[in-house]
């Protein structure tokens, strides 16, 4: 249905109208957000019951900011959740995209049993068993990097890699993946083998460069499970080294429930790097969910 | 050494460490979850569990009713009862179960009793949120599709807009809301009562057991509606223009189209995205853990809250393990519930 | 160098069906070899086989008397140009000429000089930076065959490669292709669907029917002594018209009683002592054999169903009683007048007529 071709004045800008009143109920929380962050509590309480809520106007500080690093200790728990976010991202997409190519290029026995209970573990919500998670990684030994250099420690609660590890592996990046490649034309492969190219190589050489928009939608879909992860962390990273931004958000909040400027600016500075991305890749972060969901 | 032989074992190799991963972190835990629904494995505790059969099911579903009937020993006639907590005391039958809520049914009371009434709240706070997200969210999501897709200039910004809080985290978006919720400097009891003139009385959202889950309801609901609008705007722009061409030389009217066949073409997409919705609404935890911690008094507490609470800040394993396969079955009921659909509206368009 | 191939007893299976159903020939060097058979008859299968892509369930494939069933394509030295051109989307035209260089760790000098040089032989000088997606198909084409030259290949493989373009890019590219074979003088392997493509190029065709040979000789041979009732209603445009009959006594000898005929003999001019009394037999009539007249001057007439006015040519198709698919006759000058719906005689140069068995094989003198 598309009226616009046939309709007239005054409902198209009934429609706007509309179109645009959505979009502020859809902006405000964000506006508040980034307004309050920049007020002091005294102004932003002053300024609640006005339009001036939503606008940057009367004096405006940078030291909620400061106080979210001093007080909030965020720049600690950004680095901690870039690097979980960067690192868990860049393994799943080598590890996963490998996984895919041997399921969809390659022959070889058992095949379609990997690719059935591929399909099973599509339906495993993590909430599911992040519960016995917690007690197996609890027990497994793993490496601390502490004062004294490197040592085995006794479990890996606590750690970052505890965040990193269990999500590299991920069985819906391996069906986007497979359901890609599967699509790309097999004599590619047939004429690489020709030309004397390796599986490895097909992958890297044909396979990789011929799959730009599913590496860009696997990525953008795991960054952002990454960089939002929560349930998790609170269940398996219980200290303050490893804590990742959002339970910091949550403990600082639960902390300084009415230093609103503070929370507020805490806020903004975990998601402004979401918001950039978003901005700037808008395309990609619409195909990858509908990719993820009409195809899953 | 022969290369085509040798690239037999390649594709193990390449599926190895993404095997690995899954078999670790996804099927050991799940069958870890099976068999500990069985013991009553602690988290930290130098035993290891014992085998207890099945009493953590039976501490999470046990239900009974106690009906009594009035004690008259008042002189004006008001009913009294003899009180529940000495029967659950003494009598081995109730033995520890704790009362759930009760009914009247003509001068009888009942009193639902359970051995975790706080889960069986937790349930049912669960389901009901779902009951009144999946309409609110999926509704919402339709409308904006229908929106965007009606084709004005700009479209692209306005899907972006309406879909921005999808890319936001829900603990920024929980707090952000909490503070939106505030009873007395909250913007929403501002603009309502402003908008009301002041007739609107300033509404607690978080602090009153009637409002806390409709707040997170209406939330959520904002978070999530640009997914699900995303969804089935592919959905709409899968129906073919010159279905809608054919409908205008038949005369059908704007509403006649949308009906016979947007709707119809739509099927598929909209018995999708409720599922999926559903799903997700089942899980509800980050946003009452952050904005009410499940309260006031146990109203916003739900089955992932509760496999938490147990599970990880208890560190009773077995029983917060116990809970999540109960949440694995309802979501696999779902999930088998969506091929059904499936199957079923196939059948109807072939 | 040209390589010989070998192939002794080839068969393929997928699971339990069986495809290639013990296929063996010899391949000379330098020779340009067509397969050619219905759709589904497993050609690709075998030229698969032959490239490395497939495994050879059972048999033997030599290449110049080597056994190469377990070699990898590229030790085979091959070069091969797939039906849809299997371009690298993402290459340049450059890049996808030398990338197989490239694998083979050749120097960039060295690169340089054979891609230039397979560039210009395919006249794609010009367009060497462009991207397969900013070609016209005459010149994606044109850039899989430079893929599959650029190696020197000893083996030239090609799976319908033409099928895809259009009709006249399709008759320059064959001539295209024949005058790379005179130049280079490879050995190729060519399927193709195409009777033209089939017939100009090659030095030999195989015809296939079921995952085997029916037939291997030279266009010519083909055309005029097909083995069998399948390869001679497989080769030639229109094709063959098919008589049913039994084997009868005339007054003359031995002849053929024409169910289409009403059951009247003709009689034969070779020696069918080889068939028994009775037995039913079938006549094949090319179009230029036979001719047609008014109806009351022979023993077969129908009517004109249709008529296939080519120019230079025109045939009639003619529905006689008690036969299943209408004949063609190649008409000259005179009878055009035909139309449509108009009953016609029809008469056929016995001489010229093939004769196949109950089991479809040729007993025709000729065909021997
Ligand atoms: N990988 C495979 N698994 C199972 N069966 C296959 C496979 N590849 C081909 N076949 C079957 O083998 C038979 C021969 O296929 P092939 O592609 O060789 O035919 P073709 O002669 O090239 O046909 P066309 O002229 O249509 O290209 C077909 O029946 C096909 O279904
Ligand atoms: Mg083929």
């Amino acid at each position: 249905m598309r009226p616009s071709q046939h309709s007239s004045l005054p409902l198209r800008l009934a429609l706007y109208a509309l179109m645009v009143l959505l979009a502020v109920v859809f902006m405000f929380p964000f506006l508040f957000m980034l307004v309050s962050s920049l007020k002091s509590n005294d102004a932003i309480f002053a300024d609640v019951s006005s339009w001036r809520a939503l606008l940057p106007v009367g004096p405006l500080t940078g030291a909620n900011y400061a106080n979210a690093f001093l007080r909030g200790n965020i720049g600690h728990y950004l680095a901690n959740s870039v690097l979980i976010t960067v690192v868990s991202v860049g393994l799943g997409l080598v590890v996963n995209s490998l996984a895919a190519f041997a399921l969809a290029r390659l022959e070889w026995r058992g095949k379609q049993v990997a690719l059935t209970l591929l399909v099973i573990l599509l339906v495993v919500p993590f909430e599911a068993i992040s519960v016995p998670l917690m007690l197996l990684v609890a027990k497994l030994p793993g490496i601390g990097f502490g004062g004294d250099g490197v040592h085995v420690v006794r479990s890996w609660l606590d750690t970052l890699y505890v965040q990193v590890l269990p999500f590299v592996a991920n069985a819906f990046s391996i069906y986007l993946f497979h359901q890609f490649f599967r699509d790309i034309p097999k004599d590619f492969d047939d004429a690489a083998y020709v030309d004397g190219a390796t599986p490895l190589q097909v992958y890297i050489h044909i396979i990789v460069p011929s799959s730009r928009p599913v590496f860009a939608t696997v990525t953008i879909l795991q960054a952002l499970t990454m960089w939002n992860q929560y349930l998790w962390p609170l269940i398996a990273v219980p200290g303050e080294g490893a804590r990742p931004l959002m339970v910091g958000m949550q403990q600082f909040f639960a902390a300084r429930q009415t230093a609103w400027g503070e929370v507020m600016a805490y806020a903004t500075l975990s998601t402004v790097p979401v918001l950039i991305a978003f901005v700037v890749f808008q395309r990609w972060f619409v195909r990858s969910v509908i990719g993820s969901g009409v195809k899953g | 050494m022969n290369a085509r032989r040798s690239r037999r074992f390649q594709p193990l190799l390449f599926g190895a460490p993404a095997m690995v991963g899954l078999a670790l972190f996804v099927v050991l835990p799940f069958l870890m979850a099976l068999v500990l629904t069985f013991t009553d494995q602690q988290l930290i505790s130098p035993e290891p569990g014992v085998f207890v059969g099945l009493r953590n099911y039976e501490r999470l579903l046990s239900i009974r009713a106690l009906v009594q009937a009035p004690e008259r020993n008042d002189v004006a006639g008001t009913p009294s009862f003899a009180r529940v907590r000495s029967l659950t005391r003494h009598e081995p039958a109730y033995l520890g179960y704790r009362p759930l809520g009760e009914l009247r049914f003509g001068e009888h009371r009942v009193t639902l009793l359970a051995k975790d009434p706080a889960f069986l709240t937790a349930l049912g706070n669960t389901f009901l949120f779902a009951l009144m997200v999946v309409p609110l969210q999926c509704t919402m999501a339709l409308g904006l599709a229908l929106l965007v897709n009606a084709g004005v200039k700009g479209q692209t910004i306005f899907r972006a807009i309406y879909f921005s809080p999808v890319v936001m985290s829900m603990v920024i978006v929980s707090v952000v809301w909490a503070f939106l919720f505030d009873k007395d400097l909250g913007l929403l009891n501002q603009a309502l009562g402003t908008l009301s003139f002041g007739l609107v009385k300033p509404v607690d959202w978080l602090g009153n057991p009637a409002t806390a889950m409709p707040a997170i309801v209406i939330m959520s609901a904002w978070q999530g509606a640009g997914f699900q609008m995303l969804i089935l705007l592919a959905g709409l722009q899968g129906i073919s223009q010159e279905l809608y061409d054919a409908a205008r030389i038949d005369g059908a009217s704007m509403w006649q189209r949308f009906w016979y066949i947007t709707l119809p073409g739509m099927r598929q997409t909209i018995i999708f995205v409720l599922i999926v919705t559903t799903i997700a609404a089942l899980g509800l935890f980050t946003q009452v853990d952050v904005m009410t911690g499940g309260g006031p008094r146990g109203s916003t507490a739900t089955v992932m809250f509760e496999a938490v609470r147990h599970g990880v800040r208890e560190e009773n394993i077995a029983y917060g393990a116990t809970i999540s396969v109960v949440y694995f079955l309802l979501i696999t009921a779902f999930i088998l519930l969506h091929q059904i659909l499936l199957r079923r509206s196939a059948k109807v368009i072939s | 160098m040209p390589a010989s191939l070998d192939l002794c007893d080839i068969r393929k299976s997928f699971g339990s069906t069986e495809i290639i159903k013990g296929v063996s020939l010899t391949i000379a060097p330098g020779e340009f070899i067509v397969f050619v058979g219905p759709s589904g008859c497993g050609k690709s299968t075998l030229l698969r086989m032959i490239a490395g892509l497939e495994d050879i369930t059972s048999g033997q494939l030599r290449f110049d008397d080597v056994v190469v069933n377990d070699w990898d394509p590229a030790r085979r030295r091959i070069g091969m140009v797939f039906q849809s051109y299997a371009l690298y989307p993402h290459m340049s035209v450059e890049q996808n000429i030398g990338f197989g260089l490239k694998l083979a760790k050749k120097s960039k000098a060295e690169i340089m000089v054979r891609v230039d040089q397979a560039l210009s032989v395919l006249q794609l000088t010009p367009l060497r930076h462009h991207k397969p997606s900013q070609l016209s198909g005459g010149q994606r084409q044109r850039v899989a065959i430079g893929r599959a030259i650029v190696r020197n290949p000893n083996v030239f493989l090609f799976d319908e490669p033409l099928s895809n373009l259009d009709a006249a890019l399709r008759g320059q590219m064959r001539m295209e292709i024949g005058k790379l074979h005179q130049h280079l003088k490879n050995t190729v392997i060519y399927v193709t669907h195409d009777q033209v493509e089939a017939m100009t190029l090659a030095d030999r065709i195989v015809v296939f029917e079921g995952g085997v040979i029916r037939q291997v000789g030279t266009p010519v041979e083909l055309y005029d002594h097909p083995a069998n009732r399948f390869v001679a209603g497989f080769i030639g445009t229109p094709t063959m018209g098919f008589l049913s009959g039994r084997v009868a006594a005339t007054a003359q000898g031995e002849g053929v009683a024409l169910d289409a005929a009403g059951g009247q003999a003709i009689t034969l001019p070779g020696d069918l002592r080889r068939v028994a009394h009775g037995a039913a037999l079938t006549l094949g009539l090319r179009p230029e054999h036979c001719v047609v007249c008014p109806p009351d001057q022979t023993m077969l007439s129908g009517t004109v169903v249709m008529l296939e006015r080519l120019g230079a040519e025109t045939f009639a198709f003619i529905d006689l009683p008690a036969t299943p698919a209408p004949v063609a006759v190649r008409l000259d000058g005179g009878e055009r007048s035909l139309v449509a719906g108009q009953r016609t005689g029809l008469r056929f140069d016995i001489e010229r007529a093939h004769i196949f068995d109950a089991d479809g094989n040729s007993i025709s003198s000729s065909a021997s």
